[in-house]
């Protein structure tokens, strides 16, 4: 009796896991919406970057900026693009094009080139100038570009 | 070998302005980055070429003139026959003269209400739903393959005569001569006095900036600044 009732706490306790392993993996619809917005916080951040890169320059609004985008680089976006997200609706429907699953080897080259490019431009809004930041955010949005010419369906 | 005159001067600078002007937007648009502000402001000069040019097919010289070289489709097949006698753009070559102007038309047109889904916008986005410019801004880059095509048509022509019928189209549109050989018609002279001329000049271009500065937004009226002690967002 006394071994069985820690049995049953694990054998509880592991079903509990995996019920909630399984509740843990989010639907389609949800991680597509993850991704959609992702993109609009990089849409925000960068337009703060370009607004100070072109007119008044407020280093602590760039850093804040450029830290966001870089922690959201480097978050690992990929898991975003999981297997069963090809097709659907998220707030809108994806402009995931379905190349993006299947070319693994160049777009994970081409989102390093992101992650690369917004980890400099981090390190350049702490101590660059204005002209250094915008230059790097040139950069930034070339890798944007890279992917968005292949990867991304134009309505 | 006589000479004469077939194109004026203002045709000969929007050809090659334009010319210039397109391969600029074409590469920095592919270019990207922050190259993408000189494809918004070649796009801008496209836009007031193509208005001064089409002001300039009613008032200009006479080859420059629709009126003179856009023909029916019994003049082109008169040409294809080659019983045309003419200067200037020929039947066929009208067509493309008028397709090149649309589909460039167009493009810029539609440029102005794109943006790159990144960090730039044509000057009147503000005007349209974001929904409504990501629209636009998929006929733009569909569109670009119809004036690639039309344009490579031009090229492609221009080398035909050329090498088959041995004319040299391009030095014409540099100097504004052609060799007048024995049965070239005489071109048509402008009757018109030179300050005559040099004022429709003037009066095209004026045209053509203030068409420019309303499209990069000029006559967009700027919401008033916020007052004073709402300016600030929040700290946090």
């Amino acid at each position: 009796m006394k071994q069985v009732k820690p049995f049953l706490v694990a054998v509880a306790l592991s079903i509990a896991a995996s019920a909630f392993a399984q509740q843990a993996a989010p639907k389609p619809e949800t991680v597509i919406k993850w991704r959609q917005s992702v993109y609009q916080v990089l849409a925000w951040n960068s337009s703060r970057i370009k607004a100070n890169a072109d007119g008044q320059f407020n280093r602590e609004e760039v850093v804040r900026a450029a830290n966001s985008t870089a922690a959201i680089a480097n978050s690992g976006l990929g898991a975003l693009y999981a297997a069963g997200t090809e097709q659907g609706k998220g707030w809108h429907d994806t402009s995931a094009k379905p190349e993006i699953f299947k070319d693994g080897k160049k777009v994970g080259d081409l989102a390093g080139n992101f992650v690369r490019e917004a980890n400099e431009l981090a390190k350049i809004a702490a101590n660059g100038d204005q002209a250094a930041v915008k230059a790097q955010f040139g950069k930034l949005g070339q890798t944007c570009k890279a992917c968005h010419d292949d990867y991304k369906v134009k309505d | 070998m006589s000479r004469q005159r077939i194109w004026d001067l203002p045709t000969r600078l929007f050809h090659w302005l334009l010319a210039a002007a397109i391969v600029t937007a074409v590469v920095t648009g592919k270019i990207g980055g922050n190259w993408i502000e000189w494809h918004g402001r070649s796009g801008l000069f496209i836009l007031g070429l193509i208005i001064f040019r089409v002001i300039w097919g009613f008032v200009g010289s006479p080859t420059a003139r629709f009126a003179s070289f856009i023909r029916g489709p019994r003049a082109i097949k008169a040409y294809l026959k080659g019983e045309w006698q003419g200067v200037g753009h020929n039947p066929l070559g009208a067509l493309a003269v008028i397709g090149l102007l649309t589909l460039t038309a167009i493009q810029v047109f539609s440029g102005l209400f794109a943006n790159d889904d990144i960090a730039f916008a044509g000057p009147l986005a503000p005007l349209v739903s974001s929904e409504l410019s990501g629209r636009i801004t998929g006929a733009h880059v569909w569109l670009f393959n119809g004036l690639l095509a039309v344009v490579s048509l031009h090229v492609a022509a221009i080398v035909f005569y050329a090498r088959v019928k041995k004319t040299n189209l391009v030095l014409p549109m540099i100097t504004g001569y052609q060799a007048l050989n024995e049965g070239t018609p005489v071109v048509a002279h402008h009757k018109h006095s030179f300050a005559l001329r040099l004022a429709a000049f003037v009066a095209a271009s004026a045209i053509a900036s203030a068409g420019v500065y309303a499209a990069a937004g000029g006559f967009i009226d700027q919401p008033p600044a916020p007052p004073a002690e709402h300016q600030a967002a929040p700290a946090w």
